[in-house]
């Protein structure tokens, strides 16, 4: 089991350190001054080059490389471009601010997706199946910003309910919070609801038809007995990979979700930092994100491994 | 070979069981039987016909901005008017055209590279595998829509280079899926019996496993377009798509969703519904193609 | 086909003073397939006494499982009883509430199952499952902790308490399926339902399980109900049988009577496809049964067996046959007990054995000429996350021309490992040579020259994954002639319809793909495949182990025949010890990696034996009924990962010499011309041991 952690924590560096290169590469793919890039074809040219002698964007774009890879490991991103301010600084309350958001939005969406996923495989091929199963393919297909803008003008226009700017004023209480945060945290809530029922109900009806329900089934196990002790723990493996990785791609459509809210979180940060050439803060956000993504999908697989015996004695 | 054998009774001279050409017209028969299916085909139908036509069909020009601003749904303008007077309804319809030209594409190219590398990876095994898949689970450890917002940030805002970046993304999901399903092939033993006759590396991932992985091929692209249109749309709302006068959906949505709270709700929820019934109608199709194939 | 219900479907005949532990009655099962509601099970009817074990045996499809599943009322969603009645104790099991039929699986009826592996919750532990069982019936914690642990030692687990504290996956398929028996005898059932119980396991671990079986349900004193595809099986542990096909019971009674004296042309037909009494192929071809079962839902209004028949009348064709009273005056005298449905049970003995067939010729092995294969010193080691595993430990074989060897094992023998070790897909450790006609070939396959490649082809177990499903058969014969012999065109299409036609295929079918032929077809064009450039020696992995025995008579005379005829040589891999004493000139039996006997078949059958062949020969169960004396073996087949010192055998040897065996690996010893042994025990001493029975 220990070899198996060593193992995943080396696999995530490997992961890091490739995942810094496509980045570094993606910004450095234009041949060009990134001086004159960011400050835009009228600035002086003095300003230019004083811009890029203390970016050190002057240097050889393989000392350039070394420097950007070292940093990450130093989980020093730089400085600004914009703000002049350590990237360190704006992404990581942007992103305290993003997770409170996401994490508003599982706590809603994992029970009663779970829940009906369960449901919808019990009774499969009947109305209430198709219902969520459609139901779940719409959520999950619609962009979050499309909610987000639908959700908007429903309850915050037309009933009043919870606020178009979700901002919370400095000082508000949690469940003060909640007000604000509630409505963009429901347009990501319905995107996962999809993902999460659909592979819950799959994992379910594999479960069911796996030879060892038959065997509880046949010893006289009631039915909720054999839900429990024998479906779930077995079901529930893929729907944890899958909320783990939905946590990573969840980024996407959080940027969407902060434009229509205007709320100051990671994807509102980036997209600041997009539209004004930012980019180290752009690419501490990305790698950020992609940490992020490797730490829960890890948090996923022990999940896995403490559920199912044969991962953690078997290693594999 | 014996007279007696020839003649002899024989369990294996058996009429013929036409099972297979019986099962794909009764898989066809079932996918044109799911409402889903029928639904989705028609609302794709629909946008289609809008897209190929465009202003062609529509009750005003898109374009123009005679009409007074923000009118609210009425007779002539069923979907109200924009901020600029120009009517909603043909704007909507005249919206399906870029999502429709560029999701397709970029779907289609991205299951293109990812079979290609897919098929090496699970047939190839080896260090190859090892370093392609580490390179694959970096890919999917990003985020589509910023990377895509980076790119065009970076090279340029064009529909050339949202189809190339949501390609490149999508290669390595697709490669993963094409993996998975060659690993399962690669140990049969029709895959043996070619080593055995001397066949070529090339030939028997081209030739002899493509044509049994391309269930999970077609739906992966069926997916894959869904995936298209949805970032297609996200980048267009985060102003990465087509410039301003285009009345594309997203950025009808990014241009006026400021004006909802002063109580325009429907320069946005039309063009918002718009993106909505696309993406649900290619995953209603997506989702038929899908368990109509693994039922069978 | 309700108007013909006879009045002695119940089958309780004989048996009629004692209430049956089961009645199944006019059980009319349907499957939804695309929409369509298919018949599986077309009335069925039996009765099991207290105390009795009634088997079911039949071909794949045939609708013996079901009719086991149906009478405990599980079938998958897409399964539903039309019509009849499962009388258990006086309730109808069909007409139970959900509460009622909870209660009469918690106490009443129990099952086993095929694949004991994935029976159990992987991710529990054996203990907490087994201890369910019991706390079920109302005991407490601790009362069912120790019945679960007596449960385990009734069913001659050793050390009970380890056992409960592992995880199914970490148990030996053996171990798990006493485990599932254990479970299924918690609640001291009236009726315990078997499934294929053996299928999958290894020969001798399979001999173990049914003594078990045999045992504890006769201790308990419940009915049991088996399912089996292996006739042996049924012989050796039922009272009573009933012969399945296309849904109906079409032969019914006491299994020795229905094995020495069928009353039904499909009984018949299935009895004479095995090679039995240990008939060889220089004596006569195999008897197969023309046509195939009818697909499920197949309308099939008067007899089932119509299209198959060879007595078929006028009669059988407009009228269904009843489920007739066979007047048996055998031994027991006994009559009321045996059925047939069948208008002609009279006319049965008009359906003669063709034992008329020409004999196939088989070439005496030449002494001058070098042989056509020959393996000197080959190991194979495989290696695991840095432990050694070694697969194969210095084999040495030889074959001649049109000669087939048999390769007998069970799992873990190296026997497929040595198969791929002669075509080159595994490379051999350094020192060993594999040779062609004298010459060292090289490994991998792609290394060898196209003669090579040509003159050793390959006929392997699944013909569904053998053949490409996606090329049409044409196709797969085209590419292997083409790549083969060097034709090409017009040429190469010729070549290959003249192999079809060898082969019995017609030109129709060289246009089908895989998935629109039978199994024993399939396995047919995988046979003309490896026939297409006339090679030397054919490697058979298995080539019948997942065909039906009718299906696997016919390929067997194909392979014979082809034989006869092209001197081709075999290596014949199986673990089905009638089929290689038909078909095989030579057997060698292989034992962790090792060849442990090797001799001319009517030596390895005959004896004197290696103690582990004397086991595995005494292991089969025979359809034929001859008494045999069972060699128990202790323990499980070691892990190839780490064998056993000195005589790899010896743990589980019940001759092992104490000091000796354990000590030195004795050496491939020649004791008479042609055979040869790997054991320290003197051959006389052998033979001495092997006259008498041991008695244990």
């Amino acid at each position: 089991m220990q070899k198996f952690i060593l193992q995943r924590l080396a696999s995530i560096l490997v992961t890091m350190w490739l995942l810094a290169t496509i980045v570094f590469m993606l910004v450095n793919v234009l041949p060009g001054d990134v001086g004159r890039k960011v400050l835009g074809p009228f600035a002086p040219q003095e300003e230019v080059v004083a811009f890029n002698q203390r970016l050190g964007t002057d240097k050889p774009l393989v000392e350039q490389y070394a420097k950007s890879i070292k940093r990450i490991f130093t989980l020093d991103f730089g400085t600004s471009y914009q703000t002049k301010s350590a990237v360190s600084k704006i992404i990581f309350p942007a992103l305290g601010r993003s997770a409170k958001l996401a994490v508003l939005a599982f706590v809603v969406t994992i029970p009663i997706s779970i829940f009906a996923g369960i449901y919808a495989a019990r009774r499969k091929d009947k109305f209430a199946d198709r219902l969520i199963v459609n139901a779940g393919l719409a959520s999950s297909s619609i962009p979050e910003f499309v909610t987000a803008a639908v959700l908007l003008a429903l309850f915050a226009v037309q009933f009043k309910l919870g606020k178009a700017f979700a901002n919370p004023p400095d000082g508000t209480s949690l469940v003060g919070q909640l007000k604000y945060l509630f409505l963009p945290a429901l347009a990501m809530a319905v995107a996962y609801f999809g993902y999460i029922a659909r592979m819950t109900r799959s994992g379910v009806i594999n479960a069911l038809s796996a030879d060892y329900t038959r065997t509880a089934t046949m010893k006289g196990l009631p039915k909720g007995k054999v839900m429990r002790s024998h479906i779930l723990r077995n079901a529930l493996a893929p729907t944890i990979t899958v909320i783990s990785v939905q946590i990573g791609y969840l980024i996407g459509g959080i940027i969407g979700v902060e434009k229509v809210f205007n709320y100051s979180g990671l994807g509102s940060t980036m997209l600041g930092a997009v539209g004004a050439k930012d980019v180290p803060v752009l690419q501490g956000a990305v790698l950020l994100v992609g940490l992020v993504y490797m730490v829960s999908t890890l948090l996923a697989d022990l999940l896995i491994a403490y559920l199912n015996p044969r991962v953690r004695l078997d290693g594999k | 070979m014996s007279e007696v054998l020839t003649l002899a009774p024989d369990a294996t001279e058996a009429p013929i069981v036409s099972e297979r050409k019986q099962a794909r017209r009764e898989n066809w028969r079932l996918i044109r039987k799911r409402p889903a299916f029928i639904i989705g085909i028609v609302i794709l139908s629909f946008w289609v016909v809008c897209a190929v036509l465009g202003s062609a069909i529509t009750p005003h020009d898109p374009l123009d901005f005679r009409a007074g601003s923000h009118l609210s749904p009425r007779a002539e303008f069923p979907f109200g008017t924009d901020a600029t007077g120009r009517d909603v309804l043909s704007r909507v319809m005249a919206g399906a055209r870029d999502v429709l030209r560029i999701a397709p594409v970029a779907a289609l190219l991205g299951v293109i590279f990812g079979v290609i590398l897919g098929m090496m990876m699970g047939y190839l095994r080896g260090w190859f595998d090892t370093i392609a898949s580490r390179i694959v689970e970096s890919f999917l450890a990003l985020p589509v829509v910023l990377i895509a917002l980076l790119a065009v940030t970076t090279l340029g805002r064009s529909s050339w280079v949202v189809i190339g970046v949501v390609a490149a993304l999508f290669t390595p999901v697709v490669a993963r899926t094409v993996r998975s399903a060659v690993l399962a092939e690669r140990d049969l033993d029709y895959v043996t019996s070619a080593k055995l006759r001397g066949e070529s590396n090339l030939f028997i991932m081209f030739r002899e496993v493509l044509p049994n992985v391309m269930g999970p091929i077609i739906v992966e692209l069926t997916v894959r377009v869904g995936y298209a249109v949805f970032t297609v749309a996200t980048l267009s709302f985060l102003g990465a798509g087509p410039p301003p006068p285009s009345p594309d959906w997203g950025a009808q949505v990014s241009e006026n969703y400021n004006s909802i709270i002063s109580g325009f709700w429907w320069t946005v929820f039309f063009p918002a519904m718009a993106i909505a019934s696309l993406v649900i109608a290619v995953n209603l199709i997506a989702d038929s193609v899908q368990s109509v194939m693994e039922a069978s | 086909m309700s108007s013909t219900t006879h009045s002695v479907e119940s089958g309780a005949g004989a048996l009629a003073t004692i209430p049956a532990a089961l009645a199944v009655e006019g059980l009319e099962v349907a499957y939804t397939v695309r929409g369509i509601d298919r018949a599986v099970l077309r009335g069925v009817s039996f009765s099991i006494a207290p105390g009795e074990t009634f088997g079911l045996v039949g071909e794949s499809g045939c609708g013996k499982s079901t009719s086991a599943y149906a009478a405990l009322r599980y079938l998958p969603s897409n399964g539903k009883i039309l019509k009849g009645r499962v009388m258990v104790d006086g309730n109808d099991v069909t007409k139970m509430t959900t509460d009622e039929l909870q209660r009469f699986r918690a106490k009443d009826a129990s099952m086993v199952y095929q694949d004991p592996a994935q029976a159990m919750n992987p991710t529990l532990r054996v203990g907490r499952q087994l201890i369910e069982s019991f706390t079920l019936l109302g005991q407490s914690k601790q009362e069912a902790l120790s019945s679960a642990l007596e449960a385990l030692r009734k069913v001659r687990i050793a050390d009970p308490a380890r056992v409960m504290d592992r995880y199914p996956f970490q148990l030996s398929g053996g171990m798990q399926q006493r485990v599932v028996i254990a479970m299924a005898l918690a609640c001291d059932p009236k009726l315990l339902v078997l499934d294929e119980p053996t299928t999958g396991l290894d020969a001798t671990v399979e001999a173990e399980v049914l003594d078990l079986v045999r045992v504890l349900s006769q201790e308990s004193g419940c009915a049991v109900l088996l399912i089996a595809h292996n006739l042996g099986i049924i012989r050796a542990l039922c009272d009573r049988v009933g012969v399945m096909y296309a849904g109906k019971i079409v032969e019914q009674g006491p299994s020795s009577q229905v094995f020495d004296d069928p009353q039904h042309p499909y009984t018949v037909g299935l009895l004479r496809s095995l090679p039995r009494h240990g008939v060889r192929k220089t004596e006569r071809a195999l008897t197969t049964i023309p046509g195939i079962l009818p697909l499920i839902g197949t309308s099939l209004p008067t007899c089932v067996f119509l299209d198959r028949c060879p007595i078929a009348s006028d009669t059988c064709r407009t009228v269904e046959p009843p489920f007739v009273a066979v007047g048996f005056a055998g031994a027991s005298g006994v009559t009321g007990e045996r059925f047939t449905r069948c208008h002609h049970p009279e006319r049965i003995k008009e359906m003669k054995e063709e034992v008329t067939q020409v004999p196939i010729s088989v070439l005496a092995p030449s002494e001058t000429q070098p042989n056509v294969l020959e393996l000197s010193h080959v190991s194979k080691t495989f290696r695991q996350r840095s432990v050694s595993v070694p697969a194969l430990v210095d084999v040495e074989l030889g074959l001649s021309e049109g000669e087939t060897l048999g390769i007998v094992g069970e799992s873990g023998s190296g026997k497929s490992t040595l198969a791929k070790a002669m075509l080159g897909i595994e490379t051999v450790d350094a020192g060993g040579v594999v040779s062609m006609g004298g010459t060292a070939v090289p490994s991998p396959t792609g290394s060898r020259s196209a003669e090579n490649k040509r003159s050793m082809q390959m006929v392997f177990q699944n013909p569904d994954s053998a053949l490409n499903r996606s090329w049409s058969v044409r196709r797969i014969l085209m590419r292997s002639v083409e790549k083969l012999t060097g034709v090409k065109g017009d040429e190469a299409n010729k070549r290959v319809e003249a192999l079809a036609a060898h082969l019995r295929l017609t030109p129709r079918h060289l246009d089908l793909k895989p998935r629109q032929l039978s199994g024993g077809l399939k396995q047919r064009v995988a046979i003309a495949r490896a026939f297409a450039g006339d090679p030397r020696i054919v490697v058979c992995d298995e080539p019948t182990s997942a065909l039906d025995v009718s299906v696997q008579a016919a390929i067997l005379n194909l392979l014979a025949d082809l034989q006869a005829e092209q001197k081709t040589s075999y290596v014949f891999i199986t673990h089905d010890m009638g089929v290689v004493r038909y078909l095989a000139d030579r057997i060698a039996v292989m034992y962790l990696g090792r060849i442990q006997e090797v001799g001319d078949t009517d030596d390895v059958f005959n004896g004197p034996n290696h103690p582990y062949t004397e086991a595995l020969l005494s292991a089969i169960p025979s359809v034929d009924g001859e008494e045999k004396v069972r060699i128990r073996l202790e323990g499980e087949i070691p892990s190839p990962a780490n064998p056993p010192t000195g005589c790899v055998f010896h743990p589980r040897c019940p001759r092992a010499i104490a000091g000796v065996c354990e000590v030195t690996e004795p050496p491939l010893r020649e004791v008479s011309p042609g055979h040869s042994m790997r054991c320290h025990i003197p051959i006389e001493t052998l033979i001495e041991l092997q006259r008498k029975p041991m008695q244990r």
